[in-house]
């Protein structure tokens, strides 16, 4: 079960171009069911999901949200729910909600590459639009977007550039040691 | 088509949903670049263009979809070189440089003097 684990993370990928093929609502279910075990601070459970299947709603969310580059079948809008954070008395510099968001929609992503399926979050959006798109609640806070179809074929996707790095460039072994200090004068 | 042919005629290159989309665009790119790094403010002006590129480039006269035509295969390299500076300004230069000598050539201008 390890190796499968890791390599279903090693293997996933932010799918950017999308066949218009349908999304099933069980496989969708089966994303938002994931997305609710996801860890979160305190369990305090500040996101809630919007899902979307509707073409004309889909359209309309791509049409305000400049950085979704896919045309998904399906996509869950991660939203913080703001009556619980003022429960909770979590104030608006605490950024935990934000990792909140951070490991719901990893979790998501990695359901949906689980299934079959391709995934990519878009956080470049009009949020005023957004809101307005799905009529939110005025409690409902959106943060992210998942989009989600079927990926298109490998040479169809948009090639990143990105350098190649291993998990060695990106740590460091216990604590830093600080260089020498020069003695002061005098 | 000459300049003044299709410069004259009230000729619609966009209907009417797809200039509200292409507006929507430009405008919500406003609002979300302003939380955005400031580099996605070029490539979301370069997606802009790309867009509206491909809804007219088989409306367009024969000399204007040849521009267009030349631009793909650059703007395509644009965007999947966003991370490499050096290679995303060069690309954009080339593209400039382009369409300008295209305007000279559609539009004149005094290049002597």
């Amino acid at each position: 079960m390890a190796d499968a684990m890791l390599e279903l993370i090693r293997s996933r990928r932010v799918v950017r171009v999308m066949t218009d093929e349908p999304v099933a609502r069980e496989d969708i279910e089966k994303i938002l069911d994931a997305g609710r075990w996801a860890p979160v601070g305190g369990n305090l459970r500040t996101v809630r999901f919007v899902a979307v299947q509707d073409p004309t709603t889909l359209k309309l969310l791509r049409m305000v949200s400049p950085g979704m580059f896919q045309r998904p079948s399906a996509a869950i809008v991660l939203c913080l729910d703001l009556d619980v954070l003022e429960a909770e008395r979590v104030t608006g510099t605490d950024p935990t909600p934000l990792f909140d968001i951070g490991t719901t929609l990893q979790t998501m992503l990695l359901a949906a590459h689980a299934l079959g399926l391709g995934a990519g979050p878009v956080s470049s959006c009009a949020w005023a639009a957004v809101r307005e798109v799905l009529a939110l609640p005025p409690n409902l806070d959106p943060r992210m977007i998942v989009c989600i179809g079927h990926a298109a074929p490998p040479g169809e996707q948009l090639p990143m550039h990105a350098k190649r790095v291993t998990w060695n460039d990106l740590t460091h072994w216990e604590r830093f040691e600080r260089p020498p200090q020069e003695p002061e004068d005098g | 088509m000459s300049r003044e042919a299709s410069v004259n005629e009230p000729t619609q290159i966009l209907t009417e949903d797809e200039a509200i989309e292409l507006f929507t665009f430009l405008l919500t790119s406003a609002r979300s670049q302003l939380d955005d790094p400031c580099e996605y403010a070029s490539m979301r002006l370069l997606s802009a263009a790309e867009d509206l590129r491909d809804r007219v480039i088989d409306r367009v006269s024969p000399e204007t979809r040849a521009l267009l035509r030349q631009t793909v295969e650059a703007t395509t390299f644009a965007q999947t070189h966003t991370n490499d500076l050096e290679a995303y300004t060069s690309t954009l230069d080339e593209l400039c440089t382009q369409t300008a000598r295209f305007l000279v050539g559609r539009f004149g201008g005094n290049r002597d003097g």
